[in-house]
This record gives C-alpha cells, sequence and structure tokens, in this order.
C-alpha cells in the first residue's frame, strides 16, 4: 500500500564528501595558478609559501579539532583561545626542561587542564559557555603570564618570553621533494605550480604536523564509526534522548571537551615547537584560537571541511608572511576569480541575490587591486582574521550545527 | 484456554511530589502477550505511573513486580533490562542523526555497530513496517515513521512488554489504523503493550483491558468489550460528558475575516508553502480547517498571524465598525490589536512562557492594551486581578497566579490560555488544535467556551487533527493538503473517515 507522506524529502544525489574535497581542490590549485601567472607572482604557489602554510595551519588545524569534539557534544568552546595559551606555556616549559616529546606532552595537558575546567564549569555547574570559555580566556592570558613571570623571567630574563627551547627535528621526502623542487623550478604553467604547493608539503616536515594531519581521520574514525563516537555526537543533538538510552551524559560531555582542551593545547605547543616558529612569546597566540573555531564552523562542523579551513587560513598567513603586502593583491586578485566561478555556479542554480553579492564582492576586490600597488602594511598581519570575516560571512548559509549546541542540560529534566 | 500469567503488577504505587500527591494507592496488572490500556484525564497521574514503570521516577511506596519477581526499577537502564520499553509521546530522537545511529545509540553493545546490527535492524523494520532507509537523517521522516523509529528503538533493545504514551495523538485516521494492525500482529508474535491514551474509541478498538485512573488512583479495570465509550468515559471524568457537538447554528452574513489568494514560498526555494488560499470567516461562524499535519494549515495561522509574511494575497479584518480593512502589511501586535486572539498550535513554544508566573503569562500579547498595562507601562496589581478572573472563570486549576507556568497541567495551561485570548475582545479567534494534549473535562470547558464566544459573535478559524472536534464544532470543513484548500465538507454529513481519506488525497481521484 502506498501512502502519500508529505513530509518524506526526495534524496537527492550528492557527490560523496572526499569527491567534493578533491573538487574543490583541484579549483582551489586552479584558481592559484592562473593568478600565479597573470599577476606574475609565483610565491603565490612557491613551496616556502606551501610550507609556511602547513606550520601555520597546524595552530589552526588543531584548534579546530579541538572545537569539533566540544561542540559536537554539544559544548561551545569560546576558550579554545585560553587552552592554546596555557599550551604555549606548558610546552615551553617542557620542552625547556625535558626536549620536544616532554614539551608536547606537558602543552596538551595544560590545554587539557584548561578543559577540564570549562567542562566543571559549562556540565556540572550549568554555567553559560560563552560566559566560561571568556573567562578561561582571560585566565589563560592571565596564568601563562604569571607563570612565566615566575619560571621564565630568572633564565631568559625577560616575563615575556621563554628561553629557546628545543625544537622538532623536520624530515623531507628527500626524492619526491628533489624531483618536485626541478619541476617547480621549470616554470611551466599549472604544472610547476602543482608541484610547488606539494614541494612544500613534502620537505621540512616535523613529526607533530604528521601527527595532527593524522588526527582528522582518527577524529572521523572515532566520532562517525565507532560507538563512543555516536554516543559523544548524541550529546550534542539530543541528551535527553541520549539520557533517555543509557548514555552518561556528563560523562561524554567531560571527555569531550577535556579532549577538545588537548588538542588545543597541542595547537599552542605547535606555536612553540616548531622550527621558524617563537619559543613562548606573550600574545604569540594571537585570536589563533578563535580562527581555529572559524575554520571548524567554515567546515561544517566536519573533519574534512575543517581541514579546508584549516588550510585557507594557513595559506593566508603563510602568504602574507613570505610574501607581504604585493602577495596579498596577487590572492586579491585569485579571489576575484574564485568569485567568478562561484557567481557563475549561482546564476546556474538560479540563486540571483547570491549572485549580485558575489558580483558586488568581485568588483570590490578588484578596485582594490587595480588601484593599489602595494595594502598599508599595519594591515598585512591581519590577513588570515580578514579571511575568517568573509569566508564566515559566506559560508556561514547552509550548516548543520549540532542541535543542542550550548544548552545548558540537566539530567532528569524535559527539554 | 487458561489464564495468562500477569507480566507486570504494580501495587500500592503511591509518588508525592512537593504539594502534590500523583499517584496514590495504584493496581495494576497487565498480563503477557496483551495490550492494556491505562486511561485517564490529563493530570490523572498516567504519565507518572509510566515513568515510575519505566524506572524514570522512584515510587514512594509500593512494589513493581516484572514476571512474578519484585523488581527495583531505579533508571530506564534497569527498566530495558527486565524487558520494559518506552515510546514516548515527544519523540526521543535525535534528528540529526540517521535512524540506525538512533536506534543504535545506547544499544551498541547488543549487536556492535555493522553488519549484524544492520540485520537486526532491518529485521525489526519489518516487523514494525518501517520503510524509510536506515541511513536517512530522522529530520526527513514523517511522523508515523518517527514513531516507528522509535518502536524499533525499544525492541531493539530487547522490550517484550511496550509502554505506548498517547501513541495517536499526533496521527491522522489512516496512520492510526496502520499502527494498530501492526500492535495487534505484534500481539500475536507475543509482545505486550501497555497503551496510555485518552481516546476511548481506540483505547476500545485495540485494548484487551482497560485500566482507568482518575486523580491518581485507579478507577477500575473493566473489557471495553462489555463497555460503552461513554461509560469508560464517565469513569474518567466522574461524571456528565462532552460532546463537540455545536446546537444551533449562529452563522451571520457579517464577514470578519476574508483572506484572497494567499501565497506563501519556503524559505529556501520557489516552492509554495501556502498556494492560493482564499477564504472567509464570518461572525458567528467556526470554520474548519482539516489537514494532515505539514500540509500548511501552521504556515496559514502563522501568516494570519503575520508571524510569516505572504509572498502574495491580502488578509481583511473586519474593524470595529464592520468594515474590512486591509492588514496584510500589519505586524502581529497590531493585528492582534486589530481584534485576533490566538490560540498556538505548540503553547510552550509560542502560547506560553513557563518559568514565567501565570499573571506575566497574561500579560504576554496584551502588552499595550488595558487591563494588564495602561499603553506604556505594565501594571502588574491588575495583571494579578485579571489572572485571578480568569483562573476563576475558565477554571484553571491552580494554586495561585504566581505559580510558574510551567507546573500545570497541560489542560490547565491551555484553559489559561483561552482565558487569556477571550479576555481581549477579539473579533477573531484563531485556535490551532486548541485541545491538543489536554484532557476531557479541560476539552469540555474549551469547547463550552468557544461555543458560547461564537454565540456572541466571535469569528473562529480552527484548525485541528481531531476530526471529532472539526466536525462537532465546525460550521463549514475546509481540507487543506499540500498548501492548497482542496476541498469543503458539510460538517453535518460527514464521517471522519471520509474526511480522513480527503485530507490524504485519496478522495481527489473518487471526487
Amino acid at each position: 500500500m502506498e501512502r502519500p507522506d508529505p513530509t518524506a524529502t526526495t534524496a537527492r544525489r550528492r557527490l560523496p564528501g572526499w569527491a567534493r574535497g578533491a573538487l574543490w581542490a583541484v579549483v582551489a590549485i586552479g584558481v592559484l595558478s592562473t593568478a600565479s601567472y597573470l599577476t606574475d607572482m609565483p610565491i603565490l604557489t612557491s613551496s616556502d609559501t606551501s610550507q609556511t602554510a602547513l606550520r601555520l595551519g597546524l595552530p589552526i588545524l588543531l584548534a579546530a579539532l579541538g572545537g569539533l569534539w566540544a561542540e559536537r557534544a554539544g559544548v561551545m568552546n569560546i576558550g579554545l583561545e585560553g587552552m592554546m595559551i596555557l599550551g604555549t606555556w606548558g610546552s615551553a616549559w617542557g620542552a625547556y626542561y625535558g626536549g620536544v616529546w616532554v614539551g608536547l606532552a606537558a602543552g596538551i595537558l595544560f590545554g587539557l587542564l584548561g578543559g577540564l575546567l570549562h567542562a566543571v564549569a559549562v556540565v556540572t555547574f550549568n554555567v553559560n559557555h560563552i560566559v566560561s570559555g571568556v573567562a578561561i580566556n582571560l585566565l589563560g592570558l592571565g596564568v601563562a603570564k604569571y607563570l612565566a613571570t615566575l619560571v621564565f623571567e630568572p633564565i631568559s630574563g625577560n616575563p615575556r618570553e621563554s628561553p629557546s627551547v628545543e625544537k622538532f627535528d623536520t624530515y623531507s621526502a628527500t626524492f619526491l621533494s628533489d624531483w618536485l623542487g626541478a619541476l617547480e623550478d621549470e616554470q611551466r604553467v599549472v604544472l610547476s605550480d602543482v608541484a610547488g604547493l606539494l614541494r612544500g608539503l613534502v620537505t621540512h616536515v616535523s613529526p607533530l604536523a604528521m601527527i595532527a594531519l593524522l588526527l582528522v581521520p582518527a577524529s572521523y574514525f572515532i566520532l562517525w564509526r565507532t560507538r563512543f563516537g555516536l554516543r559523544l555526537r548524541s550529546c550534542g543533538e539530543s541528551p535527553v534522548a541520549a539520557e533517555s538510552l543509557g548514555v552518561n551524559v556528563y560523562l561524554h560531555k567531560y571527555i569531550a571537551v577535556a579532549a577538545s582542551g588537548g588538542f588545543a593545547g597541542m595547537g599552542g605547543a605547535s606555536l612553540v615547537l616548531l622550527q621558524g616558529g617563537a619559543d613562548y612569546l606573550e600574545n604569540q597566540v594571537n585570536g589563533r584560537g578563535y580562527i581555529g573555531l572559524a575554520a571548524m564552523i567554515f567546515g561544517n562542523y566536519r573533519p574534512s571541511g575543517l581541514l579546508g579551513g584549516a588550510a585557507l587560513f594557513g595559506y593566508a598567513d603563510g602568504l602574507q608572511l613570505s610574501g607581504g603586502g604585493a602577495a596579498v593583491l596577487a590572492l586579491c586578485y585569485g579571489a576575484v576569480l574564485l568569485l567568478a566561478i562561484i557567481v557563475v555556479l549561482q546564476l546556474i542554480r538560479r540563486h540571483w541575490w547570491a549572485a549580485a553579492g558575489g558580483v558586488a564582492g568581485a568588483v570590490v576586490l578588484y578596485w582594490i587591486y587595480w588601484t593599489s600597488d602595494e595594502l598599508p602594511s599595519d594591515l598585512i598581519p591581519y590577513t588570515p582574521h580578514f579571511v575568517t570575516i568573509i569566508v564566515l560571512a559566506v559560508a556561514a548559509q547552509r550548516l548543520r550545527v549540532p542541535k543542542a549546541i550550548g544548552k545548558q542540560y540537566r539530567r532528569g529534566e524535559d527539554s | 484456554m487458561t489464564e495468562p500469567e500477569p507480566v507486570v503488577e504494580l501495587t500500592g504505587i503511591t509518588k508525592r511530589f512537593p504539594g502534590v500527591v500523583a499517584n496514590s494507592d495504584v493496581h495494576l496488572t497487565v498480563r503477557a502477550g496483551e495490550v492494556h490500556a491505562v486511561c485517564g484525564e490529563n493530570g490523572a497521574g498516567k504519565s507518572t505511573l509510566m515513568k515510575i514503570l519505566y524506572g524514570m521516577q522512584q515510587p514512594d511506596e509500593g512494589t513493581i513486580s516484572v514476571g512474578g519477581q519484585v523488581v527495583e526499577l531505579r533508571n530506564p537502564q534497569d527498566a530495558i533490562r527486565a524487558g520494559i520499553g518506552m515510546v514516548h509521546q515527544h519523540f526521543m530522537l535525535a534528528d540529526n542523526l540517521t535512524v540506525r545511529e538512533n536506534v543504535l545509540l545506547g544499544a551498541e553493545g547488543r549487536h556492535g555497530m555493522g553488519r549484524k546490527a544492520r540485520a537486526e535492524l532491518t529485521k525489526l523494520a519489518e516487523r514494525t513496517g518501517l520503510h524509510a532507509d536506515p541511513d536517512t537523517l530522522v529530520e526527513n521522516l514523517g511522523v508515523a515513521d518517527r514513531q516507528r523509529v522509535e518502536i524499533v528503538k525499544v525492541l531493539y533493545r530487547g522490550a517484550r512488554i511496550v509502554i505506548l504514551d498517547e501513541p495517536t495523538a499526533v496521527l491522522v485516521p489512516q496512520e492510526v489504523d496502520a499502527l494498530f494492525e501492526t500492535v495487534r500482529e505484534m500481539r500475536s508474535d507475543g509482545y505486550t503493550f501497555i497503551f496510555i491514551s485518552h481516546k476511548l474509541d481506540e483505547v476500545r478498538s485495540i485494548a484487551d483491558e482497560v485500566t482507568v485512573i482518575r486523580r491518581g488512583t485507579t478507577v477500575g479495570t473493566v473489557d471495553p468489550a462489555t463497555v460503552t465509550s461513554r461509560e469508560l468515559a464517565e469513569m474518567m471524568v466522574g461524571s456528565e460528558l462532552p460532546s463537540p457537538e455545536t446546537r444551533e447554528s449562529t452563522v451571520t452574513d457579517r464577514p470578519v475575516l476574508r483572506i484572497s489568494g494567499l501565497r506563501l514560498d519556503a524559505d529556501d526555494s520557489e516552492r509554495a508553502v501556502l498556494d492560493d488560499v482564499s477564504l472567509t470567516v464570518r461572525a458567528g461562524e467556526i470554520l474548519g480547517i482539516a489537514g494532515v499535519e505539514g500540509n500548511g494549515q501552521t504556515e496559514l495561522v502563522e501568516t494570519v498571524m503575520g508571524m510569516r509574511k505572504a509572498s502574495a494575497g491580502t488578509v481583511e479584518l473586519a474593524s470595529g465598525d464592520g468594515e474590512l480593512r486591509d492588514i496584510t502589511r500589519l505586524g502581529t501586535l497590531a493585528r492582534r490589536e486589530a481584534g485576533i486572539g490566538y490560540i498556538a498550535e505548540d503553547r510552550h513554544r509560542h502560547g506560553l512562557l513557563l518559568r514565567q508566573p501565570l499573571w506575566s503569562n497574561r500579560i504576554l500579547g496584551y502588552q499595550t492594551r488595558k487591563p494588564v498595562s495602561n499603553g506604556r507601562l505594565i501594571d502588574p496589581g491588575a495583571a494579578r486581578r485579571d489572572t485571578e478572573r480568569v483562573v476563576e472563570e475558565y477554571d484553571v486549576r491552580t494554586p495561585g497566579v504566581e505559580v510558574l507556568a510551567g507546573a500545570l497541567s497541560g489542560g490547565n495551561q491551555q484553559k489559561l490560555i483561552v482565558g487569556r485570548e477571550l479576555s481581549g475582545e477579539p473579533v477573531l479567534l484563531i485556535a490551532a488544535h486548541p485541545t491538543r494534549g489536554v484532557d476531557v473535562g479541560a476539552q469540555a470547558l474549551i469547547w463550552e467556551q468557544m461555543r458560547a464566544a461564537r454565540h456572541d459573535g466571535l469569528a473562529v478559524l480552527l484548525v485541528s487533527a481531531d476530526l471529532d472536534e472539526l466536525i462537532g464544532l465546525s460550521d463549514t470543513i475546509r481540507v487543506m493538503l499540500r498548501g492548497r484548500l482542496v476541498s469543503e465538507a458539510d460538517p453535518a454529513t460527514v464521517t471522519p473517515t471520509e474526511l480522513g481519506s480527503a485530507m490524504t488525497g485519496a478522495g481527489e481521484e473518487a471526487a
């Protein structure tokens, strides 16, 4: 018997996630190589840029993973920033006394403690998630300052800085790297660009980067393929239902938020322990916790998406660092190209307003590119922040947010 | 044939909450392989009793025995272990998770998470008539399918005794029949059902035994084959009975609400949620809108209230002198001030602030009008006094007006809302499911009030899923299907079954 079901929607065939990811990667590379060719800025796709992007993307990636774990369990974690700060101090301290691996462990531990504090406030005492997060950011900053004055000043003579600490060794896939290097130097269109970008990713890579990248599929597996992950996500979707099925919501939230802090701490450690980065420095986190959160939201609360987000921000940061204002201008040009593609897509889908918005954005960016030779140098360091704002404004339209996020939950209370 | 063993026995259950005794000395005996109905008004203590049986609350006195052994159920897990499962009235499903994830959650240990779990799920879905793909999100399912997911969830955990808490409240007649078919089949497979309801026809058609609860205690257990619905209802209410019939027609020829060519587009596409809806409600007339939920009734009501912006068409309302005035561009507050009273479909989301006292709930929507306000400032004293009047006139059972709205039972909350909405001297009342989840006593009172107001010339736009209510109260019935008003029915002649098939579109080819 057929019954008409008014609420059933016809499921559209959609591209699987990996295919869409690959498609976007191809589009990104295409846009970058076109932009670098047309603007005569090879730095857009040089191996230096992608190497710096990887290094700078790591803290953001780890913060984003931290955000993913917490938010999937229904806890907003604005406190990532503070947990990262704790992680930077912890890793510098650990690395100074016990080497890089001890430093990494200490960084994770400090972040985890921050996470636990957030969990106590939010889960046990039902404090508003934002309030607790902001408190942890302030606390992290203060504690790190205090501890730095207490511990580092006698050694380094500067309360804002740690003594120099050991860094992770880096490894290169020599053969591959050389071959790609040769290819890059040939300066062939597209091919050299791809070679440059890839070369940066296989040259001078630290173990920490490898671990962090592996944590992305690992998080996917744990959260989506295991019983623990299902329970954790159910806490973020419908804690009442979860509790009624015997899931210990408090416990899972605790674990999730603690893990979130651990990831953030690791992100902090990656600022301190990578070659090319500073040692512990006051204010070195500089909003990366928030950017990580933004990358996670941009990635629609999914590990693959968050990887893309982190890559985007890492790239923007890496570019401004290695190429300066001129390179950022070239990136504007690339963004114009990307917007052109998006506008065409929106026109095909008949989303007139979105298309009009895209055209307006493209015009503004092109105007900036056309009228200025160099962007004001004061603004250049904030490139990733601008990218965050713009990308979030565009991406925040169609998100699937965990349903019970930020809600206070008390056992035994309905709704 | 020998009498089957009792599988569940509740003896002398008493449960006290601060200030109230929810259950006192309740006895309930359920035999294996039967459908045992538990009937009672809302607030009679059915829900508390079931929460006790499902381990969500502990009784203060009395014992529970399952399969002949006295058990102590400290939490739902204990109950599941004892073989008891519960399908909640408000579904306990996570919308963003898939069907499979919802079923497996918390019971991953039984069959793992891989192929074996999938096979078991398919088998149970077959048994309960669930045809949805296990990998679709629950969000995309209709209510009937969601309910089946809930049942599968319970069975997946190995329950043999299934509590169905008001399972038919959200279903249309055809879906109810399908559900009952499933229940009967499963009963013959040896499952036992405890069926909570206050819809007596349904109870009589499905149950093997009925236990009636009134004011927290068991009134008696009867065989539904030998009692009439009326007798059952009288056991529940303890007195004479209401029926939704309106007596003489009071319809005038003075239009109060005229909607013409109303159209509403969906948020994300150009699909029309409401398409060319035109209707007129006259003074003294109750116009009923029938339809399966999700066919645009909610949107129609919200568009008339100004909560959604119409894409095309006009809404006109009679002003004081009887002239129709275009209110299409007015906001919700202005429309209310123009004389629309509104009983919202979901009183917890739209009608009330549960964590506020009754008197401040009285102010909601009337914050610019006397007596609760002087236009600029709210007058709490007057609000309290007027709330006391509403409590008195509409028989809201509450210890006082300082009580939080959330502490009242559904029926009393609804009486408060009806009282509030009829106090503002409206010319038009929009009543969306006015007696949903409300006990028989409150239902009678709400019907009586609506009838009285109609007699005084009030125009009513009534949306309801309760077909008896629609047929009994309305002067005209229009059927809504996929955002259009497709047909009209005469409440004097139409039967619920005919109306039901018109609602699903089955009547379209026939007509």
